[in-house]
């Protein structure tokens, strides 16, 4: 019983869901980091430590609230809607002042943001990637 | 940085070369952050909510810092507000946050208050200052207790958070950020000064000038969050009448021991509590445990704790929580029969009791963005004696220490 009730929330929640590219994380090739665990990705995009694993503040940065890939990335980072992720910013933001990661207007400003600042970081589909920006997460193939 | 120069002169040293620092790095950061980067941003918070109880017998307010509560007929009173924020970022490293705050408080009105306006600093990424009028962390998450939005449930937990009537503290905090081991570790110190005032009966308990101290230590492993915390408040101002009477008498008699230890300019109250949070994915999970220790000998010292859980499907997320509070009678006597067993006396003995239990019962549905609708219900199922927590003036022998009470909030965050 339990596990039918479990499968059909799932094939709710994959109905609900578009079907998403591949999102990867990327970086400035200045970053000074190859490889960033899923925790460091957590803490970096949670709000919890804005500091590259080399060293360099980090400056984290979302795409659009509107766009799928927003979506797509923080229910494949830590399994959350866009609701909740807005619920938890509005904690940190109306009690410590803490800003969320700023969002760019889109995936071609932040290929440019990216590319002009060591230190900051973001998620895109992966066709979107080139020589300006390099992975430094690759989500799972089966989260 | 006007504010920070102004506030870090009355401070230490280390604040003011902390002011010096941000200088230099306003001097020496590239021109002003890209094109698009919003260095002045305005947000609001919110609740419309109603709430009413089944008992005409005796009220019910969120906590201690409202003057008068709710009973069985709906009333908007107790739960809605709003808030409006200003942030500032006035380089990469220094942010300006100034916060107001309009809702049913000690005054037993709405009038605007300035809930938060400080500097914060952000040393390097692991060490952060704040000056100013910061949010009181007596307990786990109990700096957002107004911001509905942020919270799974109506209210804070009334057992758990309801004897705490201060909100924020003029003074600094300093906190540090480190990996250690997979998982993150925060210490975080305050210190300030409370201006707040807290409602007694008809009159008022001024907190104006009491000093707040404490600190805590939270480590974040995956989906766990831990957290253990003391603070303390120095007590700078007496009880208002009846209890001001009260002593005079004793103090006339020639009760002197027992006129003292029912003063509290001097004493201090002490706050220890452990919290854990555990969110993955739809499901999440609180569990805190709490205690209080007066000084004095009319607050009785209280234990408290609380569970809640929540699971999201789709825009709906259902939650159940259980809360409790109880707390012990010091047994204030002056020795003499005829002067303890006084109504007064007994009543005044009687009015810092707790001993109830809660079971909660709601949901939260997210049905657009930045707003969400809850209803709940709470049972509150305690000792007829169990009044402290009950708004002044409300209670009537006719109370059995059941209470259930019903609501209904929108809450807002943009």
């Amino acid at each position: 019983m339990r596990r039918r009730l479990r499968c059909l929330i799932l094939g709710l929640a994959t109905l609900a869901t578009p079907a998403w590219a591949e999102l990867v994380v990327v970086a400035n090739p200045k970053s000074g980091i190859d490889r960033l665990s899923r925790q460091d990705v957590v803490h970096l995009f949670m709000g919890r430590l804005r500091q590259l694993p080399s060293g360099i503040p980090a400056v984290p940065y979302d795409l659009p609230v509107e766009s799928s890939d927003h979506a797509a990335f923080y229910r494949q980072l830590v399994n959350k809607d866009v609701s909740e992720i807005r619920a938890y910013w509005t904690r940190l933001v109306f009690s410590g002042g803490v800003r969320p990661p700023r969002a760019a207007d889109g995936p071609a400003e932040l290929v440019r943001l990216i590319a002009a600042d060591p230190g900051a970081i973001g998620y895109l589909d992966r066709s979107r990637v080139d020589a300006r920006l390099r992975i430094v997460y690759e989500f799972p193939a089966n989260p | 940085m006007n504010t920070l120069d102004m506030l870090s002169g009355r401070r230490s040293r280390l604040l003011r070369s902390a002011a010096v620092l941000a200088a230099a790095c306003l001097l020496g950061s590239p021109a002003a952050a890209d094109a698009g980067d919003e260095r002045f941003t305005v947000g609001a918070f919110g609740t419309l909510g109603v709430a009413r109880t089944d008992n005409a017998d005796i009220g019910f307010s969120r906590d201690q810092s409202q003057a008068r509560g709710i009973s069985d007929h709906w009333s908007a009173k107790i739960d809605s507000l709003l808030g409006v924020q200003v942030n500032f970022r006035a380089t990469d490293s220094v942010e300006l946050v100034g916060q107001v705050l309009s809702r049913y408080g000690a005054h037993g009105d709405f009038r605007p208050e300035v809930a938060w306006a400080f500097a914060r600093y952000d040393v390097n990424p692991h060490l952060a200052l704040r000056v100013g009028r910061l949010g009181t962390e007596l307990y786990m998450l109990g700096d957002s207790r107004h911001v509905g939005y942020s919270q799974l449930t109506v209210r804070p937990p009334n057992d758990f958070y309801g004897q705490l009537p201060f909100y924020h503290l003029d003074g600094a905090d300093i906190a540090v950020t480190v990996p250690t081991g997979p998982g993150l570790l925060r210490a975080k110190a305050f210190y300030g000064r409370s201006d707040e005032i807290a409602p007694v009966g008809d009159e008022k308990l001024d907190l104006d000038g009491n000093m707040i101290g404490g600190a805590y230590l939270d480590y974040q492993l995956g989906n766990w969050q831990w957290r253990a915390t003391y603070a303390w408040m120095d007590l700078k101002h007496d009880l208002p009448q009846p209890v001001a009477s009260a002593r005079a008498g004793l103090y006339g008699l020639g009760f002197t021991a027992t006129a003292d230890a029912m003063g509290l300019k001097g004493k201090a109250a002490r706050f220890y509590s452990l919290g854990a949070v555990y969110d993955r994915g739809p499901l999440q999970f609180q569990a805190m445990l709490g205690q209080i220790r007066h000084d004095n000998a009319l607050y009785q010292d209280s234990t408290a704790g609380y569970l809640l859980a929540g699971y999201r499907i789709g825009q709906l997320t259902p939650y159940a929580g259980y809360s409790w509070v109880r707390s012990k009678d010091k047994g204030l006597t002056t020795g003499v029969a005829e002067v303890d067993n006084a109504v007064y006396m007994q009543d005044l003995r009687a009015a810092f009791h707790l001993d109830q239990k809660t079971f909660t019962l709601g949901a939260r549905w997210d049905f657009r963005r930045n707003m969400a609708l809850k209803a709940q219900v709470d049972m509150i199922r305690g000792s007829p004696e169990s009044i402290y927590l009950r708004p002044p003036n409300s209670i009537t022998p006719q109370f059995d220490g059941r209470i259930n009470v019903f609501s209904l909030t929108l809450d807002f965050a943009f």
